[in-house]
């Protein structure tokens, strides 16, 4: 019977971003939602314990724009949920988030024999979280999973690679990020919407973590972000090496 | 004015998800063959949206009417026969038994049609009672505990599909509309037969057939409210239904919407998308303005009506102005497609055809001017 933490962020919708006219994007009407593969994540947890038993417990950090994501998270079938919730952690990486997420976990979980993790965020994809979080708590990680056996003392993970496929096994605990090949997430029916409020959720902030302002600061700022735009031109050429030329011109 | 709780955006999600994957892979199908959306009827009940509006311990999910509205409005948007099944079941159906019934009816019908394992249907309209609902010649005439009810009801929403009927009938002719009474009718009874399947113009997935009642014995403690209510039951549940129909308007009419953008971006013509004409452009910024004014009429008659507080008029104003926007949407969605808009399988000409039932059910437009002139006369 695992008990099963797994983690979710809340992203952008971007099916609401605007792209203004010099490119810039415009995110005021954009809604929040959890993150794609995390919700892989979820459900894989929330299949495990609904065959094996045990306990999910769903982990989110999140900055000022993130005002409650646990019903959201809840409805999916979690039976608890640990926020991190500060403003500071508007500008949180991959290392601030891992350590948010491993003192959120250490202070408020409980024992715990598995994490599951979205291979990446639906914003940034920057895949840290989940190998950062792991090797924080002192646990092996298995990245890149697109099929996940629980057994009584472990995992057996099938990682999807670009050249083939692996099969890894790991004792508990461990951690795994998933891909979405891994399941489909179900749609969260309305009693589980309106059951999410009942369940119990715990609120930290970056304080209540002990996380200090060094390991707060942002070591990388986003100066700007703009939507990729793509030209199709024509370039005509009389010989091979002029085509080169005409083609290295146009791309300057 | 209105910021949805969260609850109602989680509800909203959950019927735009199950929307997208189950009625948008269907739809024209559905709308083509006249076909019954089994699989996305057995997915609403699976995700608890058959109940929405009912508590706990009748079967529903215990939400809000608001968040059933904002339901209907995500489902229509994709399928609007969906939409209208929907509706039609819990409006029309649960809601009468939810609000009139007794601890003893509610208790035995609505946790199987909260949780969508009985569809109902709501039989007032005769052949020669539709808008004058009073002209019932359907009678129930009492047989110890028992009624005995003969007559024809026709254009019945989910009628072959329902295991359970509200039906109305003349308990005392004399009476005229105090002599209407109100039953809950089970398909098991018998006596109790499918006629005539309509073939309709839209909305052609929600089955319309002719009910046939003859010498149906339906125990007395299935008459809902006292004897001579029904008329009274009738308009209340009408009431209700109309939110649950200016939904469905609105819904038809934020599709038209979506259509018109998404085409007038895409489609190029003189070497630029058509959306750069201000013609053009003008006819969406007048569209989506009457959109988001229907959708403000809407969910405010919902919000009345989970307030407890009077909410017929506004009732009547939401399904009017909803109904007449989605037609208006809809004919300029054709419009904006051109000659595609008026080829078979394309959405926009799906939606002209669905946005004309709205003006006409549960209370035509003319009905709904009659309501609020009334009050507003009074």
């Amino acid at each position: 019977m695992p008990n099963i933490i797994t983690c979710y962020k809340w992203v952008v919708d971007e099916a609401d971003i605007k792209v203004e006219g010099n490119g810039a994007l415009n995110f005021e009407r954009a809604g929040r939602k959890i993150s794609e593969y995390d919700r892989n994540a979820i459900e894989a947890a929330v299949q495990i314990v609904e065959t094996a038993g045990g306990s999910v417990t769903a982990v989110s950090l999140g900055g000022p724009e993130v005002k409650n994501p646990a019903k959201d998270g809840l409805s999916r079938g979690p039976d608890k949920a640990i926020l991190a919730l500060d403003p500071r952690f508007a500008e949180a990486d991959g290392l601030t988030t891992a350590l948010g997420l491993a003192r959120a976990i250490g202070s408020a979980a409980g024992p715990f024999d598995l994490i599951l993790c979205g291979e990446g965020s639906g914003d940034v994809y920057g895949q840290q979280v989940g190998p950062r979080l792991a090797e924080l708590l002192g646990i092996p990680s298995i990245t890149f999973v697109n099929k996940l056996t629980v057994t009584a003392t472990g995992v057996v993970a099938e990682r999807k690679l670009e050249d083939g496929v692996e099969v890894v096994e790991a004792d508990f605990p461990v951690l795994v990020t998933v891909l979405p090949d891994l399941n489909k997430p179900r749609i969260p029916g309305l009693k589980q919407v309106m059951g999410a409020a009942k369940k119990p959720v715990v609120v930290l902030d970056a304080a209540a973590l002990g996380l200090t302002e060094a390991e707060l600061g942002a070591r990388a700022e986003a100066r700007g972000v703009k939507a990729a735009s793509s030209n199709r031109k024509q370039v005509k050429a009389e010989s091979v090496a002029a085509l080169a030329e005409a083609i290295a011109a146009a791309l300057r | 004015m209105f910021t949805l709780t969260e609850e109602q955006e989680l509800i909203r999600n959950t019927a735009r998800e199950f929307a997208a994957q189950y009625c948008a892979p269907i739809a024209a199908e559905v709308d083509d063959e006249a076909r019954w959306p089994e699989e996305s009827v057995a997915a609403m009940a699976e995700l608890g949206l058959m109940g929405v509006p009912y508590p706990d311990k009748y079967g529903g999910a215990g939400a809000d009417y608001l968040s059933y509205t904002v339901a209907v409005e995500e489902i229509s948007r994709v399928c609007a026969s969906t939409g209208v099944i929907l509706s039609a079941h819990v409006s029309l159906a649960c809601w009468p038994i939810y609000h009139f019934g007794t601890e003893e009816q509610k208790l035995k019908y609505l946790p199987d049609m909260a949780s969508g394992a009985k569809l109902g249907a709501f039989c007032l309209t005769e052949a020669g009672a539709g808008t004058d609902a009073g002209s019932q010649t359907t009678t129930a005439v009492l047989d110890g505990d028992s009624y005995i009810l003969n007559g024809s009801k026709v254009f019945i929403t989910n009628g072959d599909k329902a295991d359970v009927f509200i039906v109305f009938a003349m308990t005392d002719k004399s009476k005229g509309t105090k002599g209407i009474s109100a039953f809950i009718v089970e398909k098991a009874f018998p006596g109790v037969a499918v006629g005539k399947h309509e073939r309709k113009m839209g909305i052609r997935g929600a089955h319309t057939t002719e009910i046939l009642l003859r010498d149906v014995r339906v125990p007395a403690a299935n008459r809902l409210g006292k004897e001579g209510e029904g008329f009274k039951v009738a308009m209340a549940t009408l009431d209700g239904g109309r939110v649950g129909i200016a939904a469905q308007a609105l819904g038809i009419a934020q599709a038209a919407l979506d259509e018109s953008i998404k085409w007038a971006k895409e489609r190029q013509q003189f070497g630029k998308p058509i959306a750069a004409n201000q013609g053009l452009q003008f006819m969406i910024a007048d569209m989506a303005t009457q959109v988001q004014a229907a959708r403000h009429l809407v969910y405010h008659a919902a919000s009345l009506k989970d307030e407890g507080k009077p909410y017929s008029k506004e009732a009547s104003m939401a399904k009017l102005f909803a109904a007449e926007t989605a037609m208006q949407q809809a004919i300029k969605a054709v419009q904006i497609h051109g000659g595609y808009g008026y080829i078979k399988g394309t959405t926009a000409e799906r939606l002209m055809r669905d946005a004309k039932i709205t003006e006409i059910y549960e209370g035509t437009s003319e009905v709904q001017r009659m309501v609020i002139a009334a009050t507003c006369l009074k």
